[in-house]
């Protein structure tokens, strides 16, 4: 029996659904990352997920192409980050406060517009986005059942990490964008403004998690919207982006981790209750947060015991 | 002093009202988008809570979870510890104490009712007690600890409801063995939800507001939460009352489920509660964590939540949009003071470009 439940739990399966619960969580966690660069906590990501899922649905319904959807969406991110970063930026206000509201906020609307339009809590069978099928990479064995026949939006996750990082890490504006979150008033006097750049990380985060709700309801569902569908993947994303300092390559990993730990679960659910297994990856996010902070701590006194006038 | 302090009350009050009133003109401007009729739909929705005594009973219960939900944040927010995971804990409470109720089955309520409450406390108080303990020690950040948390103390009681302590009917699917009926509490407004437990509600919201405003503890707790180190430094044991009062927060989650299964539902299943943390944390965030305003402001989303409910039958508008005015009300609360500064130099802005196009046309003259 042992070997069985081994078996299926690292069959090409797991992980190809891996890869499938891990996406959505990725593309939020980009955002995120954004945001965290800019010195934001944005805890709001779980309803910009939401948004995205349902008008990416919506413009689904009312054009009657996935491409319409997908428009609507990036409309929306654009609208979701402009009114995030002006309560956070220009208004100041409590970043935890307003990213609790948002969550709210978008449970409201989509679940309101949602019974209004389609008359009932949710709506399926809208016009979906593609799986993408490459040639030739079934010869491969194991990979080509992996990585093979997957919707769109797992393939566009891998170039958007790529861009994301070199975004970070090697353009000016990333540059700019983890200064105005660090230093604020530095990259002020070198004539930048940082609230610019947070617009522009809000803007950023928008995008990406309305595209990670975008996945969600018209690639990995297939045009289907229910209510509350984000289902807490924001907070996870957010872990995942303490988890990985921002990093988005990092962030990537870490989302892919929890990915595998939810293709487990449902691999188990004939031996032990899915209920049980479902919690893992809540688990491990604590764990992980408790590791995070433990091992900056730790670094933290080492580098004051080597250079104790760099404190501050 | 004191004047300042109340000038600071009519200035939240002003500002609260005014919130309100632009968060009902966005929501009746989306009813409009959405093919509704705004002004009958709220006049439905005042009619919905008030229309009978059922509605009326059925409010004052939901305050009661709101109040006690709200005050529970209050009190971990005093000392500067937001406990976002009420709702695992009222979830968790609501399961033991339903299931204790169930395993002492005969014996006499006068001994039932205490251990079950009993039990919802310690529940909570210990599920709370974790995110406490790594905020504290290890400085872990606990909003995002206790929503973990929530969800999974979600799965758990789904998990139990599901499996060991299932109801032995068949088509219960998710839900736990009902009480004996002398375990009830007695309903006080027939066919509603409001029921006994209202009184022992009232006593804890006394309570809670006692040690919070008038006593030594409630000021030690208030320092705790705006400058710990001060409070530590002034020979307050920080550490000890963050955590206590993070249990104590958890534990009146827990009782809150307990209420809610031995007043309502009388049995365990996840209509115990629909996010009504979440809910009333919002209530706490709008109140800006004063306890006086957290129960009048109880009263008043009840009101709306009820009346939404009784909008939607009679009307035909889902009641969600209560749940939009209720965070447009949120956005506003907390950008008030941004709002007012970006007003303030925006006419200051203007005033000095107006000044200056008088300086040059003076010039040219």
């Amino acid at each position: 029996m042992f070997e069985t439940i081994l078996k299926s739990v690292f069959s090409a399966g797991t992980f190809n659904q891996m890869l499938r619960s891990a996406t959505p969580v990725a593309l939020a966690a980009l955002g995120g990352a954004m945001t965290e660069h800019a010195g934001i906590m944005n805890i709001g990501m779980d309803g910009m997920i939401l948004m995205g899922a349902f008008f990416g649905v919506l413009g689904s319904y009312l054009f009657g192409s996935a491409a319409a959807g997908i428009a609507m969406v990036l409309l929306m991110g654009v609208i979701v980050g402009l009114f995030f970063a002006l309560f956070v930026v220009k208004f100041r206000s409590d970043e935890f406060i307003i990213g609790t509201a948002l969550n709210t906020f978008a449970l409201g609307l989509t679940s309101f517009l949602s019974r209004s339009i389609f008359g009932t809590a949710g709506t399926k069978g809208n016009p979906a986005l593609p799986t993408v099928h490459i040639p030739g990479l079934d010869a491969i064995p194991f990979l080509g059942t992996v990585l093979n026949d997957n919707s769109l939006f797992i393939y566009l996750t891998w170039l958007l990490v790529l861009a994301a990082w070199l975004f970070v890490y090697k353009t000016p504006y990333g540059f700019w964008l983890r200064a105005s979150g660090e230093k604020p008033e530095t990259l002020r006097t070198a004539g930048i403004s940082p609230e610019k750049m947070k617009w522009l990380a809000s803007i950023l985060c928008g995008l990406l998690c309305g595209l990670a709700g975008a996945h969600l309801s018209l690639g990995q569902l297939q045009g289907t919207f229910a209510e509350d569908m984000a289902n807490s993947r924001g907070y996870i994303a957010f872990a995942c982006v303490i988890f990985s300092k921002a990093n988005p390559a990092v962030a990537y990993a870490a989302a892919l981790m929890f990915g595998f730990f939810d293709a487990i679960g449902l691999r188990l659910q004939d031996y032990i209750s899915s209920d049980l297994t479902n919690t893992i990856p809540y688990i491990i996010t604590i764990v992980m947060m408790v590791y995070v902070v433990v091992r900056s701590q730790r670094r933290k006194r080492h580098s004051s015991k080597r250079l104790p006038e760099m404190q501050t | 002093m004191m004047e300042r302090l109340k000038k600071r009350r009519w200035g939240y009050l002003l500002s609260l009202v005014l919130s309100v009133l632009l968060a009902f003109a966005i929501g009746a401007l989306i009813l409009l988008a959405a093919g509704f009729d705004p002004i009958r739909a709220y006049g439905a929705m005042i009619g919905g809570a008030f229309s009978n005594a059922r509605h009326v009973g059925d409010f004052l219960e939901y305050a009661m979870v709101l109040c006690l939900t709200g005050l529970a944040c209050v009190l971990g927010s005093r000392v500067g510890i937001f406990n976002v995971g009420g709702e695992g804990q009222l979830l968790l409470g609501a399961v033991v104490s339903c299931q204790v109720g169930v395993w002492l089955n005969g014996l006499s309520p006068w001994l039932v009712i205490p251990a079950a409450a009993l039990a919802a406390m310690v529940t909570g108080g210990l599920y709370a007690l974790l995110p406490g303990f790594l905020k504290v020690k290890v400085k872990v950040n606990e909003v995002i600890t206790t929503i973990m948390l929530n969800t999974i103390a979600a799965s758990l009681c789904q998990f139990l409801a599901k499996g060991p302590w299932k109801n032995a009917n068949k088509n219960m699917v998710a839900a736990t063995e009902r009480l004996d009926p002398r375990y009830w509490f007695k309903t006080l407004i027939s066919g509603s939800s409001l029921s006994t437990a209202i009184i022992a509600a009232v006593v804890i919201t006394f309570l809670t507001w006692y040690i919070m405003q008038k006593t030594s503890l409630g000021f030690e707790m208030k320092l705790t939460g705006q400058n710990p180190r001060f409070a530590f430094f002034s020979g307050i044991s920080t550490d000890r009352l963050v955590i206590v009062c993070i249990v104590v927060s958890g534990a009146m989650c827990g009782l809150v489920g307990m209420f809610r299964v031995y007043g309502v539902e009388h049995l365990y299943r996840s209509s115990i509660s629909n996010q009504y943390y979440f809910e009333g944390l919002t209530v706490a965030m709008i109140a800006r964590y004063d306890p006086v305003t957290v129960i009048g402001l109880s009263f008043f989303f009840a009101i709306l939540k009820i009346g939404a409910q009784g909008m939607e039958l009679s009307a035909g508008v889902p009641n969600q949009i209560y749940l939009i005015i209720q965070t447009v009300i949120i956005f506003f609360m907390a950008a008030e003071n941004g709002i007012f500064t970006s007003l303030r130099t925006g006419a200051m802005r203007r005033r000095a470009r107006a000044d200056i196009r008088r300086k040059e046309e003076q010039e040219h003259v």
